[in-house]
């Protein structure tokens, strides 16, 4: 077992590529993604697939995992934000899914990877975007002009551009943060058993108290999984409201 | 039998009613841990630092490289800038976050009609 509790998110080639100089390589990064991907794909498909009326215990996970999100954006975007509906699902279940296959000891935890989240939360700031310029043209940057006497709009104009910009970086840190630190925890607590187990006499008999707290770690770790994919798709419905609707519903 | 079916389907129908609602309230909220908020603050708070610095930063290096020498200013104009919009985003944080508890107490049941 390796000690290095950072080895777990060493990205290695598992099809070594490389094309017009840039490594494409399919790694073991890739192979998750494409995992979660298929995995979330084939449970939903197969949770539907009987279309019940009384639904089955799969097909109401499913339809309670709709209405949650359903319910999420309607809350906090208002009807207009309906239309987000598949992207801001798509986002919440990818999310769920490689933070929830990241508990699978060996697997891989692909949203401990800063390029991903950061991937993840630009596509949200770019949608952000697009829909407020396309809503609103050019009044889209009131956004940034609140209401207050002109000589202070020097001042509090940069500051609200700063604070937009730093949504993305927020937004991907947190989770990228949450899973990194998680998952190195129970790293170094594994490696504590290890040790004490490999030290003979009593202390390979303490080793049974970092292992207990693995397991409550472990379970921290479940429910920090759910939080964060639902911080990443409340706080994505949260700026589409605010592309959407400027200043006039906070 | 016939008399009596749209009376209990009626009453059948709001039982239902009932029940999902409850069972939606309870799915629909993780409340706001206390270690998730902390984790919100700081890195709303070390972001806006982050962001301030990196375009202080870039305005320096692309004065400077048109000839102009700014070097120090921007840095550390946006870089205090950066701290007071970091402040304002977690202030707008935890406006967030009380107008969210406020709106969906743990213990309401009857707060979402119109879902």
């Amino acid at each position: 077992m390796a000690m290095n509790p950072m080895e777990q998110f060493t990205i290695k080639p598992i099809v070594p590529l490389h094309i017009g100089g840039y490594d494409v390589s399919f790694t073991n990064q890739s192979l998750f993604m494409v995992v979660v991907v298929m995995a979330a794909a084939a449970f939903l498909t197969f949770a539907m697939s009987g279309r019940r009326l009384v639904p089955s215990r799969v097909q109401s996970m499913a339809e309670m995992s709709y209405e949650f999100v359903a319910g999420m954006i309607d809350s906090s975007a208002g009807e207009e934000g309906l239309r987000f509906f598949p992207f801001v699902f798509t986002l919440f279940v990818f999310v769920l899914f490689c933070n929830f296959f990241g508990m699978v000891p060996w697997a891989f935890t692909v949203t401990s990877q800063i390029a991903v989240t950061f991937s993840l939360a630009a596509l949200v700031i770019l949608t952000v975007i697009v829909t407020g310029f396309a809503k609103h043209g050019i009044g889209f940057l009131k956004l940034f002009v609140p209401h207050a006497p002109l000589p202070l709009l020097f001042l509090l104009v940069p500051i609200e551009v700063i604070s937009f910009l730093t949504r993305p970086i927020s937004l991907s840190v947190r989770l990228f943060a949450n899973m990194l630190a998680g998952h190195t925890m129970l790293a170094v607590f594994a490696g504590f058993v290890v040790l004490l187990g490999g030290a003979g006499g009593v202390l390979s008999v303490l080793s049974v108290a970092p292992m207990a707290l693995i397991v409550a770690i472990m379970l921290l770790e479940l429910l920090v999984a759910f939080l964060q994919a639902y911080v990443f798709a409340i706080l994505t419905c949260i700026y589409l409201n605010e592309a959407l609707h400027l200043h006039d519903h906070h | 039998m016939a008399a009596q079916g749209p009376k209990d389907l009626r009453d059948l129908g709001k039982r239902l009613d009932e029940a999902q609602r409850k069972r939606a309230v309870a799915a629909k909220r993780p409340p706001p841990s206390q270690l998730g908020v902390a984790g919100r603050f700081a890195t709303e708070l070390v972001a806006a630092l982050l962001v301030g610095g990196a375009l202080g930063w870039g305005l320096d290096w692309a004065f400077g490289y048109f000839g102009i020498h700014t070097k120090p200013v921007f840095l550390i104009v946006l870089f205090v800038l950066g701290a007071v919009a970091g402040i304002r985003n977690v202030m707008r944080a935890a406006s967030e976050i009380n107008a969210d508890i406020a709106a969906h107490p743990a213990t309401s049941v009857n707060d979402d009609e119109e879902s």
